[in-house]
């Protein structure tokens, strides 16, 4: 029976590549990406008189432009990828990029501070706010939404109170971050912000991979009694991921800062709902312990190609947030249906 | 005599998968009669409540109210019926006031209007009569533990009733509020209403009862009027398995104390001391609600101890979470191992390893190693399952409680505490467990079980303590344990 049962564990752990590869969580949402981008360069291509040349979908220029314009919600989007896994939100992060980028834009232009001064700032800052959420979220057991939102509303004050409600410029300075770009071809572009979210996203992908903590992030997620009872400090491994989410809060809004040149107190209002949405649509349980950060690698290309489109094929700007919304809502009836129909199957 | 029948439940049958819990059973109850129900945990207390109250159906058999046959009966149909029940549990809105507790979906009106005079008056009357000082206005969360129950009584009684079952209902009672709810009953008894009172506490049965019915794995023993009853005689009924049906396991060799507790107190625990040496098996007993959780609880961290001392392996160490635990080679298989000891939307993999990551210092991890280990445990627990990457929540119960073995297996540790280890098992995955049990202790390594599963606790243990109320009462050892001796000790008959 031992030997049976063995072999047959031997069996399923060697599946061949492409069962495994449509047995994978992300599947669906790569998929569902892969065909918006052909039925997206289908219908321009017939709307530009079907003439190649004419296309600018799948031209060089747009993709940059795409990829740039996804970077810094892909940033933050990874962020907070890590606090959802955890089975917790954060909704402040849209006011606290405000908060960050003005608060620096104010120290380099009042102060005269350098770039890399105003970074490590930023990094200071939001770090320690994160952590002091973090601290009351994971003591108090507090949903961290409510908490989240007292935050939010924190931010947007000491932003106002900051600038006064003015953007502060940063006169030519501090472009390294955001505008500097590698020239691969004549018409692409790797913008740093978007060499940035590489970078980051392949670095978190490595960590949840071959590290405990990115282990253990499931497990806190997945059932928070039961990882207590298996050896893991909930309360202070919560407060270190809140602290890593500020970290890549602090990032995005810096690169948010270079990309923009001035610090606007809008910076960032409303980004915490696309982050969020990217989260969601790439696979991230809102009750945590399941999702991937390729799933939000994802979820953030995907949402901003919709954008994208529907900018190029001339659509109302107004009808954006409606697709951005149904897209939103089809993703999760997918992900609620996938599994209701694995359930059955199984038992 | 037939006459005064209000209740006759005639050839009851009930399984569940693989148990069999009822199998012809037979009950009366007698018009104004308090009918108590007395037996082991496990003995189908629970579920004879349940097939009255309408949760369950029996399977075969009739039940029949005023001579009436109820058909499919549901909880609203017995309710309507005028069989009301009080579960061990509070069952209340603790938010509302008493008179919105008493009325909740069942409201007096005027009309479309509410009529809340009427219901204030109607509440007065029924808290005059149970001589409750509680006021109407009263928040019911703001009240103590014999209060709520009291509403609870009061709350049965507005309903038609005839048949009030109460299941445990003195559980964290203290002395004074079990003698009022007591005299409440046997009030209402009086009054006419016919009462079924289930209870672990045997001073209490002497004080109310009229009647007695023993029960044990789903039989009656026997029915009793008072008169003709004595605790010796009553206790003899409850135990008396056939001892040759039990699992016979291999001894071990007994070696030095491992883990020794002094004087420990906490969550609920008071003044407690114990050990366990290598190669042994130390069985905990008692009652439901007798601080036995609460106690394997402290030992391994999960509650903060307020004060004792623990020593392992002669040295004094400090536990005061389960990852200190974990790094002085304990492991914990809880009770409800849904809840506490899997990630049951996570694949095995993930299940089996996530305890051992406690036992290194490196954060870096190998993917390939963890698959490994997990491999090496699911086959060493002989775990039914297609592949390691299935998910928990896709197996049975036994194979669930093997992984959570697996889990802890892949710590290495040396003192395995076991909260009812075969909870929901059925027959043969319960034997495996116990082969696992034994060769755990071959191999020097001590286990504490708690369980209240009695020819479990007998096969397996070479000494047991017995829990009341949160304190060990006695320390049986290896001859005189037996049914009898344990039970006696825990529901507290003759002292």
């Amino acid at each position: 029976m031992s030997n049976e049962n063995s072999e047959q564990i031997a069996r399923q752990t060697r599946n061949s590549f492409f069962q495994k590869m449509i047995q994978h969580e992300n599947a669906t949402m790569f998929f569902v990406l892969v065909l918006i981008i052909v039925i997206v360069f289908f219908v321009d291509f017939f709307s530009s008189g079907m003439v190649l040349s004419k296309a600018k979908f799948l031209s060089g220029l747009n993709i940059s432009n795409v990829m740039l314009q996804v970077a810094v919600t892909g940033i933050m989007a990874l962020g907070i990828t890590l606090v959802m896994l955890m089975g917790d939100i954060d909704l402040s992060i849209g006011w606290m990029m405000c908060f960050v980028g003005t608060t620096s834009a104010y120290l380099l232009r009042n102060f005269g501070w350098s770039g890399w001064m105003i970074i490590l700032a930023g990094v200071v800052i939001s770090v320690f706010f994160q952590l002091l959420m973090g601290f009351i979220i994971s003591r108090t057991k507090l949903e961290s939404f409510i908490i989240s939102l007292g935050f939010m509303s924190i931010y947007r004050g000491f932003t106002y109170l900051v600038t006064n409600g003015r953007e502060i410029t940063l006169g030519g300075n501090f472009k390294f971050l955001g505008k500097t770009s590698i020239k691969l071809t004549p018409t692409f572009k790797l913008y740093t912000p978007v060499l940035i979210f590489i970078i980051l996203a392949i670095l978190l992908w490595l960590i949840m991979k071959y590290t405990k903590f990115g282990r253990r992030i499931y497990a806190v997620g997945g059932n928070e009694k039961a990882a207590f009872l298996s050896g893991i400090n909930v309360m202070n491994f919560k407060l270190m991921v809140f602290g890593i989410s500020g970290l890549f809060m602090a990032i995005a809004s810096m690169t948010q800062l270079s990309r923009l040149g001035t610090g606007n107190p809008l910076m960032g209002q409303g980004k915490e709902i696309d982050v969020i949405a990217a989260v969601v649509v790439g696979g991230t349980a809102l009750s945590g312990g399941k999702g991937n950060i390729w799933g939000t690698v994802i979820g953030v290309i995907l949402l901003g190609i919709i954008s994208n489109a529907l900018n190029i094929l001339g659509v109302n700007p107004h009808y954006q947030y409606i697709m951005k919304g149904l897209l939103i809502i089809l993703s999760v009836l997918v992900g609620y249906y996938s599994s209701v129909r694995k359930n059955n199957v199984k038992s | 005599m037939k006459n005064n029948l209000i209740l006759e439940m005639k050839g009851i049958q009930k399984a569940f998968p693989g148990v069999k819990v009822f199998d012809n059973f037979n009950f009366d109850l007698i018009k104004g009669e308090v009918h108590c129900i007395c037996g082991e945990n496990g003995a189908g207390k629970s579920t004879l409540i349940k097939m009255l109250s309408g949760a369950y159906l029996p399977d075969k058999g009739t039940i029949a109210l005023d001579e009436e046959v109820i058909l499919n009966n549901t909880p609203r149909l017995a309710m309507g019926k005028g069989i009301q029940t009080i579960y061990q549990e509070h069952n209340l809105y603790p938010l509302l006031n008493v008179v919105n507790n008493l009325f909740a979906g069942n409201e007096m009106t005027n009309g479309i209007l509410l009529d809340s005079k009427g219901m204030i008056d109607k509440t007065l009357e029924i808290l005059d009569f149970l001589h409750s000082e509680i006021s109407p206005f009263d928040i019911v969360g703001d009240l103590g533990s014999g209060a709520q129950k009291t509403v609870e009584i009061a709350r049965a009684l507005i309903q038609k009733s005839k048949i009030l079952i109460l299941d445990e209902p003195t559980s964290s009672f203290s002395k004074k509020e079990i003698d009022f709810l007591l005299n409440i009953i046997k009030k209402l008894s009086k009054e006419g209403l016919s009462i079924i009172y289930i209870s672990h506490h045997l001073d209490e049965v002497f004080v109310i009862a009229d009647r007695v019915t023993v029960i044990r794995d789903g039989e009656k023993v026997n029915t009793y009027l008072i008169e003709d009853l004595d605790e010796h005689k009553l206790i003899n009924d409850m135990v008396g398995r056939d001892v040759s049906s039990f699992y016979k396991r291999d001894e071990a060799e007994i070696s030095d104390v491992f883990y020794k507790a002094d004087n420990i107190s906490g969550n609920g625990v008071t003044d407690v001391s114990l050990f366990v040496r290598k190669g042994e098996l130390l069985g905990i007993s008692g009652m439901v609600g007798s601080g036995r959780t609460e106690l394997a609880e402290l030992l391994f961290g999960v509650k903060e101890m307020n004060q004792g001392e623990i020593q392992i392996n002669g040295k004094e160490v400090n536990i005061d979470t389960p990852l200190d635990a974990i790094a002085n080679r304990m492991c914990f298989i809880t009770e409800d191992r849904q809840s506490t000891g899997l990630f049951l939307d996570h694949s095995l993999v993930r299940n089996t390893v996530i305890a051992s990551y406690a036992k290194s210092t490196s954060p870096f991890v190998l993917p390939s190693d963890d698959v490994k280990i997990s491999e090496k445990y699911i086959r060493q627990m002989n775990v039914i399952t297609p592949s390691v990457f299935q998910k928990a929540m896709y197996l049975s119960g036994g194979n669930q409680q093997k992984v959570v073995l697996a889990k802890w297996f892949a710590t290495d540790c040396d003192l395995f505490i076991f909260d009812e280890p075969t909870r929901g098992i059925d027959v043969g995955a319960k034997e495996e467990i116990y082969k696992i049990m034994t060769e755990l202790l071959r191999k020097g390594k001590s286990i504490i079980m708690i369980s209240s599963d009695m020819p479990e606790l007998i096969a397996m243990s070479d000494r047991v303590l017995v829990m009341r109320n949160g304190r060990i009462v006695v320390t049986i050892e290896k001859s005189e344990i037996n049914e009898e001796n344990i039970l006696q000790h825990s529901i507290g008959g003759s002292e």
